[in-house]
Order: structure tokens, then C-alpha cells, then sequence
């Protein structure tokens, strides 16, 4: 009788052992922004390059996330691919353990899909092509989609339509971000507005295959995405 | 004596479940290779063959559910018969009648493909599938809503159990499904192998084809699996009612203009019509075309000099292209439209 009970404060205290660990997990938070307010689908927003759009699809993967820490350690994130979706805010909040002793000076990850997992055949999860994020015609993930409305578009439906990719050099579209943090207190913004600030929509609204057009919207996404750091009360 | 009943009864139920799993687990395929092919390019690691798989994938490819208007399936377009190509048809069908821009590719041996495609376009075969199943010309539906149209259907609730351990239907599984039925679509067992396995002898006529294709094609359409994987301009012209520049639209490489992908001969004499666009429907324009090919700047260097065959050579290569004809492939029953 004894052992049983013995037994079972055993097992008991494991899988609260087990649960604490989950719960000292930590997470990655992404907030999707415009200016200085998160972002809302088909409100009209204005760009400094005099557009006014409207956004109605946003899409990104986030990849190879490694954290480096003060002492220049690194920890990555294993088989680290995330889709990041405007429409669900769960995607923006990535589980990572960030539960460490030093604190965290630097944030790196890629914007995309590498060529790696660009030529593996069918993935699951975030990479599973029924996603919406693969190329049918010519195979390769879409590392980012954006689409929405402008006055300035003079195409069908006023709409522009960026499908952003491409695995293969000299057009690889991939992009690492680093983000230098103050403490581990951080989250990530992504403001739009720090593309369509750069980017005239009368001239560039359709992008839809890999090229020189993709690198350079690429290169100009990059921009978008910033640290804010809080104060470790405020968590 | 109590604890004694219950240890019997553990290990029984330990026995009991183990048989269980062994029986529930999917029968892995060999996949063997003929002898004397190179090794193939597919990673079957990714995509372990077992029979339910392959059953799962061979269910999926005669099944138009994976059309938007569950009317057209895989097969609608590549008939075992055929070579599982569309005879007779040199541009493919789609869903409401539409039709595509180039001629369905024949489906045999793609274990040691590169790439998919007449040009290229696609890096893996787990992927092809996407491109008809999206084409607004062909099947016009996501692979999304392939998943959510397969979630309601019991039959392949169980066949998804049953090739992969669970009741979960998702898009990868659907795809490494056909994938499976795919790649076991192995052609090698034509008079031609045959007589390269010394187990049966060309003719004389079909012997002095061999000398001539050796001399003539083999550059490109290379043995044993009769095509090298490149693609080559072959010299047809573009057809300016599709517009289609081939390898070019990929690579926006302007030498790649007019190149398409060199497709297998093997079945050749069931695969009409012949090209991308099938723009020849019989062997022998085909022949023709090669033997008087006019010589220009963007043509592929293989085909520089025109073959200038006597009208006997030519009736003997096709003599020979013939006995590239694999029976027991076009009529195996595991291939078939399965009941």
C-alpha cells in the first residue's frame, strides 16, 4: 500500500516537473503594425510616398531563429519554421524557450524559406503546401505575401499583390534579420509602413515570380522589422 | 498468487499489443532497381514505400475528387495504356473543357527524375502534383480544399490510417501518397531490356536502328532511361498561337528560349501525339523532322547536323524505337483503375 502511494507522489511530481518546464517557456511575440498602432485589414492608411492602401493579406515565414546570448552563446530554435499570418493571431506568438540564466543580446532569424527546405519535396506543418505559401509552376516557397488596395494601382480591382521567393541564385530572396536587444524583454514589431514608405505603388504593385523585382522588395522588407524592448515588470 | 495473475496478465497484454502493432504497421516495398540503372534520385527516406501508401496513391490518382468539380482525375490525362500520357489529344484537357498549353508528359521511371516538367519548373516530384491540381486549365482547385474534401470521406479516412498510422489527412501526406504510386511506375522490362539482360536478340533490322539511334540520339535520349534529364531546343519552331518559350519562362535566361525538357522514349510507340505541344502525331514525322532539321542559330548543338537518313535507316530506327515497347508495364494490374 505504502510503495503504491509512493508510486504515485512520484509520478505526481513528475509531470508537475514536467508542466513547470512548459510553463517557464517563453515566447517570441511579433506585432503587426502600421505606424504606431497595429495594423487593421482594409483600413486606409497613408504612405509617405503619398499612397493610400489598404492591406488585406499579410503573410510571412520567420525561420532559423537563433537567440545570442551576453556571453555570445547561441541557442536555435531545431526545425525552426513559422508562418506568421495577420488574420491569426496565434501564428504571431511563437513558443520559444527563452528561460535563461543571461540575458539576450541579439535576435536573429530569417524572413523566408531556405533552399534547403526549398527543394525537400512536401513539408508539414507551417510548410505544408496547402498553406498557400508554395509556387505551383515553378516549385519554391512564398517567403512573404502581401496584397491589398491602393488608389494608386492602375490594375484591376486597384489591387497590388506582392508574392515574394525564389531559391535560386542569383534571385535567392531569403533574408536574415538581426535585432540587437537590451534585455530579454522584447517583442518584434513589423510596421508596414517602413515598406510602403520606401516603395511607390504606381510603379512596383505586381510581383509574383523570383527575380531582380523580388530581391529588392526583399531587401526593402527588411526595414520593416524592429525590437521594442519593455521593462521586465511589464511581461 | 494474486501478483502471479497479474504479472501473466501483463505480459500477455504486452504480447497482445505488440502483435497488434506489427499487423497495423505498413508493409514496406523494395524498391528495386533494374540491373545496371543508376541510382535513383528520389530520397526514400522522406517517403518510405509500403503497399498502403501506394494503395492510398494510387486510389488519389484515378479519383477526380481531386478536381474542382470532381470531374477530372490524375488519369484523365495519363492513361497506363498510353504510357500514362492523353493519346490523342495534343494539348490536355481540364475541368469544363478548357485546355492547357502543352502535351501531358508520359509517367514512367520518375524515381531517377531531376525535375518535372516540360521546362523544368518543378524541383521534386512530392511537388508536381500542385501544378495540376491549381491550373485554372486543368484541375482549378487548392490542395487545401483537396484536404478539407478528404476529411469527409471515410474511405480515406481508413486508407490514411491504414498508410499512416493515423486518421490525419493533410496535404503533405496527400502528396507523398501519389508520390508513392508514382514511383513505383517502373518501366524496364521492354524487348530492348530484355535484350540487354541477353534473355532475348534484336532483329536485324532493329540491331542496325540500335547502331543508328546510338549514333544519332543517344546524346540526349541516353540508356537506360532514354532521356539525360536536360532540356535542348530541338528545333521546332515556336507556335505563336500558345507562345510558349519553354525553359526560358523559368530561368529568364534568353539561352534557354525554346528549350523544353528531353522526354523519355521508352513506350514511344504508344505515346503519341510527340512533342510539348504535340504538334506530330506519328513516329515517322518525327523522324522526319530530325532527319531535314533546318539548321538555326538557337538549336541545341547536338542536333547541328541533320541526321540525312535513307528512307531504310529510318524505317529501321522506328523498327527499333518499337522494341522500347513495355507490355507488361502498360497492362500491369497494379496500375490499374483500382475497384
Amino acid at each position: 500500500m505504502r510503495t503504491k502511494l509512493l508510486y504515485i507522489i512520484i509520478i505526481s511530481l513528475f509531470f508537475q516537473w514536467i508542466y513547470s518546464q512548459e510553463k517557464k517557456d517563453d515566447f517570441l511575440r511579433f506585432n503587426i503594425k502600421y505606424k504606431n498602432e497595429s495594423l487593421i485589414q482594409n483600413k486606409k492608411y497613408i504612405s509617405l510616398s503619398k499612397d493610400t492602401l489598404q492591406i488585406e493579406t499579410f503573410r510571412f515565414y520567420v525561420s532559423n531563429i537563433k537567440l545570442i546570448l551576453i556571453d555570445n552563446s547561441e541557442i536555435s530554435e531545431e526545425k525552426s519554421y513559422h508562418l506568421i499570418d495577420i488574420e491569426e493571431p496565434n501564428s504571431q506568438i511563437i513558443s520559444i524557450s527563452k528561460n535563461l540564466n543571461k540575458e539576450i543580446k541579439k535576435v536573429v532569424f530569417s524572413l523566408g524559406i531556405d533552399s534547403t527546405a526549398s527543394v525537400s519535396g512536401a513539408l508539414s506543418g507551417d510548410l505544408d503546401p496547402t498553406k498557400g505559401m508554395y509556387w505551383a509552376w515553378q516549385s519554391g516557397y512564398i517567403n512573404f505575401k502581401i496584397e491589398g488596395k491602393s488608389s494608386s494601382c492602375k490594375t484591376r480591382n486597384k489591387a497590388f499583390q506582392f508574392h515574394v521567393g525564389g531559391y535560386l541564385k542569383p534571385n535567392y530572396a531569403i533574408r536574415t534579420i538581426e535585432l540587437e536587444t537590451k534585455n530579454s524583454n522584447f517583442e518584434i514589431n513589423v510596421d508596414l509602413a517602413e515598406l510602403f514608405n520606401v516603395i511607390k505603388l504606381s510603379e512596383i504593385n505586381s510581383i509574383m515570380i523570383p527575380g531582380l523585382k523580388a530581391m529588392d522588395i526583399a531587401d526593402k522588407a527588411k526595414l520593416m522589422f524592429t525590437i521594442s524592448e519593455s521593462l521586465p515588470n511589464e511581461k | 498468487m494474486k501478483s502471479k495473475y497479474t504479472f501473466i496478465i501483463l505480459i500477455g497484454s504486452v504480447l497482445v499489443f505488440s502483435l497488434a502493432f506489427t499487423f497495423l504497421k505498413p508493409t514496406p516495398i523494395y524498391f528495386q532497381i533494374p540491373k545496371g540503372w543508376p541510382k535513383p534520385n528520389y530520397d526514400f527516406s522522406k517517403n518510405p514505400l509500403t503497399e498502403e501508401g501506394f494503395q492510398l496513391g494510387r486510389q488519389l490518382f484515378y479519383d477526380p475528387i481531386l478536381s474542382k468539380d470532381s470531374t477530372i482525375s490524375c488519369a484523365s490525362c495519363h492513361l497506363q495504356a498510353t504510357g500514362f500520357t492523353h493519346v490523342d489529344h495534343s494539348l490536355s484537357h481540364g475541368i469544363e473543357g478548357k485546355i492547357g498549353t502543352r502535351n501531358s508528359m508520359t509517367m514512367m521511371n520518375l524515381a531517377w527524375s531531376k525535375s518535372f516538367m516540360w521546362d523544368g519548373g518543378v524541383n521534386h516530384l512530392d511537388v508536381q502534383a500542385l501544378n495540376p491540381i491549381t491550373s485554372s486549365d486543368e484541375m482549378n482547385e487548392t490542395l487545401a480544399n483537396v484536404v478539407l474534401k478528404l476529411r469527409k470521406n471515410d474511405k480515406y479516412k481508413s486508407l490514411f490510417f491504414a498508410a499512416f498510422g493515423d486518421e490525419n489527412i493533410t496535404g503533405q501526406r496527400i502528396l507523398k501518397a501519389l508520390s508513392q504510386f508514382e514511383l513505383m511506375l517502373i518501366s524496364s522490362n521492354s524487348k530492348y531490356d530484355k535484350v540487354m539482360r541477353k534473355e532475348a536478340v534484336f532483329t536485324n533490322q532493329e540491331q542496325n536502328g540500335y547502331q543508328l539511334f546510338k549514333t544519332n540520339c543517344a546524346s540526349c535520349h541516353s540508356e537506360p532511361l532514354f532521356t539525360n534529364g536536360n532540356f535542348e531546343n530541338n528545333g521546332i519552331p515556336l507556335d505563336s498561337t500558345l507562345n510558349d518559350i519553354g525553359r526560358q519562362r523559368i530561368t529568364e535566361k534568353t539561352e534557354d528560349y525554346l528549350k523544353f525538357k528531353v522526354p523519355t522514349l521508352r513506350n514511344i510507340q504508344f505515346t503519341n501525339p510527340y512533342m510539348h505541344d504535340g504538334r506530330f502525331n506519328k513516329l515517322t514525322e518525327v523522324i522526319k523532322h530530325y532527319n531535314s532539321i533546318t539548321n538555326n542559330k538557337k538549336v541545341s548543338k547536338q542536333l547541328k547536323k541533320s541526321m540525312n537518313l535513307t528512307d531504310n535507316e529510318r524505317v529501321d530506327l522506328v523498327a527499333f524505337l518499337l522494341t522500347l515497347t513495355d507490355n507488361e508495364f502498360l497492362f500491369d494490374k497494379r496500375f490499374v483503375y483500382p475497384r
